[in-house]
């Protein structure tokens, strides 16, 4: 015998937007669903934030940023994100080549860190998002609950991605001995940046309510 | 004046705009909808610690008082002094065989600009100055008032930019990164730590309990009382 789900069926609760209601994303307050009139647009009685159902084209925006990150992507990695200089020489470090001095030089710890928030989290939160925005298109009932999870996840992470921005930032203004060794940031390092920001833009347009579609209760 | 000026003024009329939409919509205090999946609850107070998730998608829809507003605002306070202390003390000084260079995060951020990366010193200002600044600046102007059982003035603008600047301040990553930063350089150079690492330490600590409760309680309280 199979165990038998004690709560209702997941897409049988009823939505906000089928009970001609809506939560506002700014404050939460709860209030009657309006019809859009000419030149206003429904505004919440509380905070005066636009209240909609549904973000308006939330999959074309998240589309949009997510291939501004891939775009952005390419030179991030492969230019150079600072340099060192010195007596020596001029040395040119990209993300990767930082990640290889750190565990060359005994921490793989940290390198562990930083390839997880400049490599791995990127690169996740772009598929992720991907996956996201084609299930929502497909209206997909496909592991919901998981999606959901998936969507908070990339949420939480998302803004760890910059801490490669920020080590080059500190070590240039650490790093100040003239001509015997500084440290200089590089192209690469504002592609990096514009990737996170890229990314982060398109979790915030992404609708996590279109994960749940509605018509669902009715099949 | 144009139709385009007249639009511009009134879109940053918000009162107007309040009182346009307070008369026709009908509201209901008593229900909770989920932000992530639109399935909707009815409220019910909660206990201390205790969590609210949504029955469908499981998100967190609410946290039993952690701490209360007066808790918050003595915390946001004390937000406000450590990042003051963290702003104005070195971070790390490194010391290379008698040559000594101090960092603090103006000067990162100004050797930055001077080096020809303009958008990036301007992304690592906002992101660990500017927007964690206005954090702790929005909760205590809003926090202050309701010490005393008062609503802020220019609630609104107040609560909506917090919620906008929460989201792009990054002093937790940016603290991980200057210890990543000090690891780098030890091969180079012997390191001392200074009482911005500390302070930045503590503001990650402080703005995240600050933080703990969401701004929905926040609004739900601030708007009820009298101005």
């Amino acid at each position: 015998m199979s165990a038998t789900p004690v709560a209702p069926p997941l897409q049988r609760i009823a939505t906000a937007r089928e009970q001609g209601l809506v939560g506002c994303e700014c404050c939460g307050l709860v209030s009657q669903l309006q019809q859009p009139m000419a030149r206003r647009l429904p505004r919440c009685p509380r905070c005066a934030y636009v209240l909609h159902p549904r973000k308006p084209q939330s999959l074309q925006r998240t589309a949009a940023y997510l291939l501004a990150a891939v775009v952005f992507y390419v030179p991030a990695n492969v230019l150079p994100v600072m340099a060192t200089v010195s007596f020596l020489g001029t040395d040119e470090h990209t993300i990767l080549g930082g990640i290889h001095e750190l565990w060359l030089s005994g921490s793989w710890e940290l390198a562990v860190i930083v390839f997880i928030a400049s490599i791995a989290v990127p690169i996740l939160k772009i598929a992720a998002l991907a996956l996201l925005s084609y299930t929502a298109h497909r209206q997909s009932l496909w592991r919901q609950r998981d999606r959901a999870g998936l969507y908070r996840l990339i949420e939480t992470v998302g803004h760890w991605s910059m801490l490669d921005v920020f080590v080059v930032v500190i070590l240039v203004g650490m790093v100040r001995f003239g001509s015997f060794a500084s440290v200089a940031p590089e192209a690469g390092l504002l592609a990096f940046g514009a990737v996170v920001i890229a990314t982060m833009l398109a979790s915030a347009s992404f609708d996590p309510r279109l994960t749940w579609p509605d018509s669902v209760r009715n099949g | 004046m144009d139709v385009a000026t007249r639009r511009w003024i009134r879109r940053l009329d918000w009162t107007a705009r309040l009182r346009a939409s307070k008369a026709a919509v009908t509201t209901y205090p008593d229900l909770v909808v989920c932000e992530e999946c639109d399935a909707v609850h009815t409220r019910r107070e909660l206990q201390t610690g205790e969590v609210a998730r949504c029955i469908r998608c499981g998100s967190k829809m609410g946290v039993g008082h952690v701490i209360a507003f007066d808790g918050q605002l003595a915390l946001a306070l004390g937000a406000l002094i450590v990042f003051i202390i963290g702003n104005v003390s070195p971070i790390v000084t490194l010391d290379l065989r008698g040559l000594r260079s101090t960092a603090t995060l103006h000067e990162a951020i100004r050797s930055t600009w001077d080096a020809g990366e303009h958008l990036v010193a301007v992304l690592a200002g906002a992101t660990t100055f500017a927007f964690p600044l206005t954090v702790i600046v929005l909760r205590l102007w809003v926090l202050l008032p309701l010490a005393w059982g008062r609503r802020a003035k220019v609630l609104i603008p107040a609560m909506r930019a917090l919620r906008w600047v929460t989201r792009w301040s990054m002093v937790e990553v940016f603290m991980l990164g200057t210890l990543i930063a000090i690891v780098r350089s030890a091969g180079l150079a012997s390191v001392i730590l200074g009482a911005g690492i500390f302070s930045f330490a503590a503001l990650t600590i402080l703005l995240a309990a600050v933080q703990a409760s969401g701004l929905h309680d926040l609004w739900h309280r601030a708007s009820e009382l009298p101005q």
